[in-house]
């Protein structure tokens, strides 16, 4: 129970990474929602930390593509699950363009006061986050079909990544003395 | 303390144990895999000369498929070595002078090669291979199962439609240098079984 389980190698990685993508990306929306709402100068904070969860979402992104590729190669195949899993991939990898972009913009958006010294107006302000959240819906929009693909292979098609082995014997057996 | 030894003999024992099925179980795939790698380079030294024989009869299109699927046994019998030599084998084939008949009959023969290691010989060696968690294995007899599994498409085309291909021309097909996979056309990005990028597919006429 105290003890970590054994790492995965990088073939086996990709099932632990693809959750913190699906999960960080998709809170990000309901800061920059706080941040529209609230004033400027109080939005900042959560602005910034829709930055920070996007930017390690996108992260999780791009290591999630490679260590699907990985996986991928050893997964099994057939006709059915080469079709989705093609699909899987191609969706992955807008996906990480999408989100690849959008982190960008972000920046962006966050640094324009910076080079204007000055607050923006409230107006100009409130419309840019809205213009993301828009782009932002086709970023969601691209994660959660990719998110869906990959869970047809896993729960329709028992496509499975290899795991760590966690025992290098055979599991232990009851004495019979109680002990 | 003979409690601390007694579970000192069983952790010896069932470390040996695991051993012992670990090295029996890698020798096993090193067997299945030398199997692979004499079926592989038999099916490329058998399709090259159906290939020949399809050319004599006037089925150039069946030729070239011949050819590309040749070219393909080929990546798979380079991919099974080098797993071969991982696990400290020699890959050793026992060339065989193939059997060559009419195209029609070639293709025949073909299919059912292909079918054979489709379902039964890959998928056996696939599962002895994930038992003992052998990812080399794994990844080149799942590279392998997917490229028969079009071959075995392909020429099952080419056979329902062999009537029509007499006097036909030579054509493209497309391998993947990485895992053998052929097309007739590329319309990916990347190999959708290995992730090569589509400028390296090899093309077979």
């Amino acid at each position: 129970m105290f003890h970590f389980p054994p790492m995965p190698s990088w073939d086996g990685l990709h099932p632990l990474i693809v959750h913190f993508p699906i999960a960080l990306l998709l809170v990000v929306p309901i800061f920059l929602l706080i941040a529209i709402f609230l004033k400027q100068d109080r939005g900042r904070a959560f602005l910034i930390s829709a930055f920070l969860l996007l930017a390690i979402g996108t992260f999780s992104v791009f290591m999630a593509v490679r260590t699907g590729e990985a996986a991928g190669k050893l997964a099994d195949r057939t006709p059915q699950i080469n079709a989705v899993l093609e699909n899987h991939e191609k969706l992955a990898e807008n996906t990480r363009t999408l989100f690849g972009s959008l982190t960008l913009l972000l920046a962006i958006v966050l640094v324009v006061p910076n080079f204007l010294g000055r607050p923006e107006p409230r107006p100009a302000y409130v419309g840019s986050l809205i213009v993301y959240l828009l782009l932002y819906s086709m970023g969601i929009m691209a994660l959660v079909n990719t998110a869906h693909n990959g869970g047809r292979l896993v729960h329709e098609f028992g496509v499975h990544s290899l795991i760590a082995p966690t025992t290098t014997g055979p599991a232990p057996t009851d004495t019979g003395d109680g002990e | 303390m003979s409690r601390f030894l007694r579970s000192a003999v069983l952790s010896l024992l069932a470390i040996f144990v695991a051993s012992s099925a670990f090295a029996a179980g890698s020798a096993t795939t090193l067997k299945n895999l030398q199997t692979a790698f004499n079926g592989e380079s038999n099916a490329h030294a058998r399709y090259l000369a159906f290939a020949k024989q399809a050319d004599k009869e006037g089925y150039g299109q069946v030729a070239s498929l011949f050819r590309a699927a040749a070219r393909a046994e080929a990546v798979h019998a380079a991919n099974h070595a080098v797993v071969i030599k991982k696990l400290g084998g020699t890959p050793e084939a026992k060339i065989e002078t193939p059997d060559v008949k009419t195209t029609r009959e070639n293709l025949q023969a073909a299919i059912k090669g292909e079918t054979y290691e489709r379902d039964q010989m890959y998928p056996e060696f696939l599962k002895q291979a994930r038992a003992v968690a052998n990812k080399d294995a794994i990844q080149t007899f799942n590279y392998a199962k997917s490229a028969e599994t079009e071959h075995a498409r392909l020429y099952t085309e080419a056979l329902n439609n062999l009537d029509t291909l007499k006097g036909s021309k030579n054509r493209a097909y497309f391998v993947c240098p990485t895992c053998g996979n052929t097309v007739v056309k590329i319309d990916f990005a990347k190999c959708p079984v290995c992730f090569t990028e589509k400028e390296k597919y090899e093309t077979v006429s």
